[in-house]
């Protein structure tokens, strides 16, 4: 379908707010981060990458259940039912993630939490280099973490390409532009859609302190 | 007149107590002196984690903390002898690289490093100095990597 833009019945509303947006974009910057940080050695780097990483997944879970409508994971979480109906051809009534998109976006946090938590407790081969909770256990456990973190890097890159397939998959094959909305914010969609409501600002500042305060937390192993 | 099966039996025995004593001088195959060498290195990483979690905790355990740097400090002396010859690849699986055998001079340089620094940090331990453990930690942990980075093959992933 190609959308035009002067089509009285067609018009630009917002669907992704500004936290959305920041934390999608910043989470790429992150991720490449801690894959070419831990490729080349550089560890104190990575940490810092990966706390970078428990910020912006903790202030997304929150703003899942405090943020903008389409941020809420009380919108876009659905049933087998409507993912399959959405498979047959339905198009969705509201403006957000799709209900197949949503399983890719609570798959990509899930699994960035756990690479984060893993990673918290790891410890490297020389027993030198660690991740700050890793105190709290042995150095074989520090190992196994270490062994997991690795493994699960590989089925995070998986996920990752599996999402960017589909994206292509939305902006060559059904000709609808997935990448524009997740810079500017707006997207084409018929009139009669709801509108977003957007978060509120106060718990934003609440939001994105709680996700500071606890990653300086575990990054001081709760010292 | 002593049987043949006496023979037999004597030299059957005198055989037995050649290969005994020959595994008493030997005792060890490539492959258990490989796994020797990675239970030790097992250990040494134990320890230096020891040393690492006892220096950054708001509460050291400094008895902890000694006995860690102690086991350091025996490895540092240890593992002279932890790479006879035909324990690399040859052997079986291991990360420990040819070049420990074919540039012997800067092997034994490189773990003259290790057993140089390895005493300042058990020292430092036993004067209980947090500060002095970390700075003594960070220089023996460049002594670990100035070995690793030639003589050790990187992590398979």
């Amino acid at each position: 379908m190609i959308v035009n833009d002067s089509d009285p019945s067609q018009t630009r509303v917002p669907v992704w707010d500004v936290p959305v947006r920041l934390v999608h974009w910043l989470m790429v910057l992150s991720v490449a981060g801690a894959w070419w940080t831990a490729d080349t050695g550089r560890m104190d780097w990575h940490q810092y990458c990966g706390y970078a990483l428990l910020a912006l997944v903790s202030f997304r879970i929150y703003w899942g259940f405090l943020g903008s409508s389409t941020a809420r994971f009380s919108q876009f979480m659905r049933g087998p039912r409507e993912i399959v109906n959405y498979l047959k051809g339905r198009r969705a009534h509201v403006p957000g993630h799709n209900p197949l998109g949503a399983l890719s976006v609570v798959a990509l946090l899930a699994l960035l939490l756990t690479q984060v938590v893993l990673g918290l407790f790891t410890v490297d081969v020389d027993g030198i280099e660690s991740g700050p909770l890793s105190t709290y256990v042995s150095f074989d456990a520090g190992r196994l973490a270490a062994n997991w973190h690795d493994k699960l890097f590989d089925v995070l890159l998986w996920l990752i390409g599996l999402h960017i397939a589909a994206v292509l998959y939305y902006v060559l094959i059904r000709k609808e532009n997935l990448i524009g909305p997740m810079l500017s914010g707006k997207r084409v969609y018929d009139s009669d859609q709801p509108a977003v409501r957007t978060g509120s600002i106060i718990l934003l500042i609440v939001g994105i302190a709680l996700a500071g305060m606890l990653t300086w937390w575990v990054s001081r192993a709760f010292q | 007149m002593p049987g043949k099966l006496f023979l037999s039996f004597s030299s059957a025995v005198f055989v037995v107590s050649l290969i005994a004593g020959a595994n008493a001088a030997n005792p060890a195959t490539p492959a258990e002196l490989q796994k020797a060498r990675h239970d030790h290195y097992h250990e040494l990483g134990d320890a230096f984690k020891e040393v690492r979690d006892q220096s950054k905790a708001a509460t050291p355990d400094f008895a902890a903390l000694e006995k860690a740097a102690e086991v350091v400090n025996q490895a540092s002396i240890d593992q002279q002898q932890w790479f006879p010859k035909g324990t690399g690849q040859e052997a079986g699986k291991t990360r420990a690289l040819p070049e420990i055998w074919s540039k012997p001079e800067d092997f034994t340089a490189a773990q003259k490093m290790f057993s140089d620094r390895a005493p300042k940090l058990l020292a430092a331990a036993k004067t209980k100095d947090v500060t002095a453990v970390q700075a003594a930690f960070k220089e023996l942990g460049g002594a670990c990597k100035n070995c690793h980075d030639t003589f050790r093959a990187p992590e398979e992933h």
